[in-house]
């Protein structure tokens, strides 16, 4: 377990080395290189809960794209995780298996980060969270497109996999929702550095806009939706922090669905404070808008994850603490 | 580190709280209410009290508080847990049980020495109830403008006793209570926060009239308390002449922690009741999903404020950040009852009824009391976002 202080600093150093990283870059900082210089893969297989935390934070402070996520995932499902191996993420908004075995052949069509475009290798998980398949298909039977979307820099690609079940084998149903619960804390923590990234934009805004001969900071209408903007950051870290120390499904699922708020309330606030200059590609805001946008259907957006703990709650006729002092 | 899984105190309070579940398990009965529910503010004040010396009996009151005012010492945390553990059972009402966390370190660290040995003890017992006396009439979200004024006989720095004339309001439980932590008027009338001075007030002494106000729910919870020429002798000065401004202060970090963590508690065990009856479909499912998101959300950021306490650190503005979200988490959790349970807050004569009524009306002074959430949001904005003076 890493502590407090040493956390604080490797959050910095990771930050730091990316934003030089993209500064120096003319097109296209290579920041996988960036996060394998620094260890990314040893701190990920020795303490993967402050792994993701870590440089995934930093992934979204500074609005980079990498496909950290990969390797996440790769290492949860048992693998060792390789630059040239890619895994199939679940469908935007939904976190069932992305894959479905029928009669000996595989098919799927999902997302995947922009590792699937160079990857020799594709993990993919077929059949139900409750009787998981894994199989590990080549790359050649993939059809694989770059998706625009509303982020097109995020990486994001769809693939299509048709071809031979053959070489599926049984995956333990724990180890898909330990894999899901990581990827969820792992998004959650880009959504948070990226929802603490706006409200920094929206704070300076604030403090240098002079209007009716004053900083718009001394409105009080201004003050109120910046301070409703950090309750819902601070409560988004705080629910992190509660996954990272009492790590299991529920937590992870609970921290993803925190996250899809705040960034959707961040988001409204700060734009709103930044007014017409956020609603331009002159200011930076409308990257980490964007973002968090195709962030937040990943492994669920909140108001999916809500709808399903409420129904387990309703099930279950019962409400559990999750966390204690 | 007390907060990582695994580590030594980590271990020592999951300890604590099994034996302290497992002792409120084996005397449920003797704690439970001996009313019918819903039962009136007098049989809570009753039970409170019960409750209060059952557990001072068997030693649990006395843990997390310093033996120099008759406690066994240990993490606050000990006191904490058992606060959140009655709150989860129903045993008291969180909000009159969590006085005593506003109440008693006042004593413990502004009190001469040995009146704290003497009356913290009798506060932990059960033998007394003290109340607040900070609001007036003319003084709410702006405390630094209270009139209430004390005038030494004498000199201030020699006088022997003080003469107190003014008015309170807002004072929960100031007709039941024996004693009163109260701030008064020291300085000019315009000395603000530089001229106040905290006393602890016999409630007996003559001169004080106190007039219950019945709140929204019609309890008489809370009243206006007047004060005629009601002298207190000076050794109940709490703090310094005119350092009453920290006094009132010192109240923060636990109001904000132990109090946020039993209220937690105690909203879980609201979610729980409204789960064991919801209907079971998914508009039910989106309204509890979203109400214990929430909670969570609470939960989380409340340990995380509790651990930083216990670790040694000062608790301040942020603490405004936990306001909010239990006034928020507080307001959902009842407007859950009110879209899920139609008519039972509104129409039902029935105890459910009662009950739920009763609460969600008490709800709605969640973001009004312990400081506006309005006056959070400005907090947070000055102290947390520096983003200047709003002036």
């Amino acid at each position: 377990m890493i502590d407090a202080d040493q956390r604080a600093v490797m959050e910095e150093t990771v930050r730091g080395a990316i934003a030089d990283a993209l500064a120096r870059a003319d097109e296209g900082a290579d920041v996988g290189a960036v996060l394998a210089r620094l260890g990314w893969l040893d701190l990920l297989d020795g303490e993967p809960g402050d792994a993701v935390g870590i440089v995934f934070g930093a992934l979204g402070a500074t609005n980079a794209s990498a496909t950290a996520l990969d390797d996440v995932l790769v290492s949860a499902l048992g693998r060792e995780p390789r630059a040239d191996i890619a895994v199939l993420l679940p469908q935007f908004a939904a976190w069932d298996p992305p894959g479905r075995i029928d009669a000996g052949n595989l098919y799927a069509r999902s997302l995947a980060t922009a590792r699937a475009a160079t990857a020799s290798e594709m993990l993919v998980v077929c059949g139900t969270a409750s009787e998981p398949w894994l199989l590990a298909v080549p790359m050649t039977v993939s059809e694989v497109r770059a998706v625009r979307g509303i982020d097109p820099d995020a990486g994001f690609h769809e693939v299509r996999v048709q071809g031979s079940a053959a070489g599926a084998t049984r995956l333990d149903p724990a180890a898909w929702r330990s894999a899901l619960a990581l990827g969820r804390r792992a998004v959650a923590h880009q959504i948070a550095g990226a929802s603490r990234a706006m409200l920094d934009l929206a704070r300076t805004h604030a403090m240098e806009r002079v209007q009716f001969g004053r900083p718009i900071a001394r409105f009080q209408t201004v003050r109120h939706r910046l301070a409703d903007a950090l309750v819902a950051v601070e409560a988004l870290e705080a629910t992190l922090t509660a996954a990272r120390e009492e790590p299991n499904p529920d937590t992870a699922a609970l921290a993803k669905a925190v996250a899809g708020r705040t960034a959707r309330t961040v988001a409204a606030h700060c734009q709103q404070v930044l007014a017409g200059i956020g609603f331009t590609t002159e200011h930076p805001f409308h990257r980490f808008l964007k973002r968090t946008m195709a962030l937040e259907g990943l492994f669920g957006s909140a108001d999916e994850i809500v709808l399903d703990v409420g129904r387990q709650l309703l099930a279950a006729r019962s409400v559990p603490t999750l966390i204690e002092l | 580190m007390h907060g990582p899984k695994g580590s030594r105190s980590a271990i020592e309070l999951a300890d604590y709280r099994a034996a302290l579940h497992a002792w409120l398990d084996a005397n449920h009965e003797e704690l439970a209410p001996r009313y019918p529910p819903p039962g009136t503010l007098d049989d809570h004040i009753a039970q409170m009290q019960r409750v209060k010396s059952i557990l001072f009996e068997a030693g649990w009151m006395q843990l997390g508080w310093p033996e120099r005012v008759g406690g066994r010492g240990g993490s606050p945390m000990l006191r904490t847990e058992l606060g959140a553990a009655i709150a989860a059972r129903d045993l008291t009402d969180p909000g009159l049980f969590s006085l005593i966390e506003v109440l008693a370190p006042t004593l413990i660290d502004f009190a001469p020495p040995e009146l704290a040995a003497e009356v913290v003890p009798r506060l932990l017992s059960g033998a007394e109830i003290w109340c607040q006396g900070f609001s007036e009439p003319d003084t709410g979200s702006d405390l630094a403008s209270l009139r209430c004024r004390a005038v030494p006989e004498g000199d201030a720095r020699t006088a022997s006793t003080w003469v107190i004339n003014g008015q309170k309001v807002w004072t929960s439980l100031a007709q039941y209570a024996d004693r009163c932590v109260m701030l008064t008027r020291t300085g000019p009338a315009d000395s603000r926060h530089r001229g106040i001075t905290a006393f602890f007030v016999d409630m007996d002494t003559p001169g004080i009239t106190v007039a219950p106000i019945e709140m929204i729910n019609g309890e008489l919870e809370f009243a206006e308390v007047f004060f005629d020429d009601v002298v207190v002798p000076a050794d109940r000065m709490l703090g310094e002449l005119n350092g009453g401004w920290a006094v009132a202060m010192s109240i923060l970090p636990y109001e904000r922690s132990s109090c946020f963590w039993q209220r937690v508690a105690y909203l879980y065990r609201r979610l729980q009741r409204l789960v064991d009856v919801a209907p079971d479909d998914d508009r039910a499912a989106e309204v509890v999903g979203n109400a214990y998101l929430q909670l969570h959300a609470l939960r989380a950021r409340s340990r995380a404020t509790q651990h930083r306490l216990a670790e040694g650190g000062t608790l301040g503005a942020e603490t405004s950040i936990d306001k909010v979200l239990v006034a928020t988490a507080e307001q959902t959790t009842y407007d859950a009852v009110r879209r899920l349970l139609p008519g039972r807050v509104e129409m039902d004569d029935g105890l459910a009824g009662e009950v739920w009524r009763g609460e969600y009306l008490y709800s709605r002074s969640a973001t009004i009391y312990g400081g506006t959430a309005e006056v959070q949001r400005n907090i947070i904005a000055r102290r947390l976002l520096e983003l200047g003076s709003d002036e």
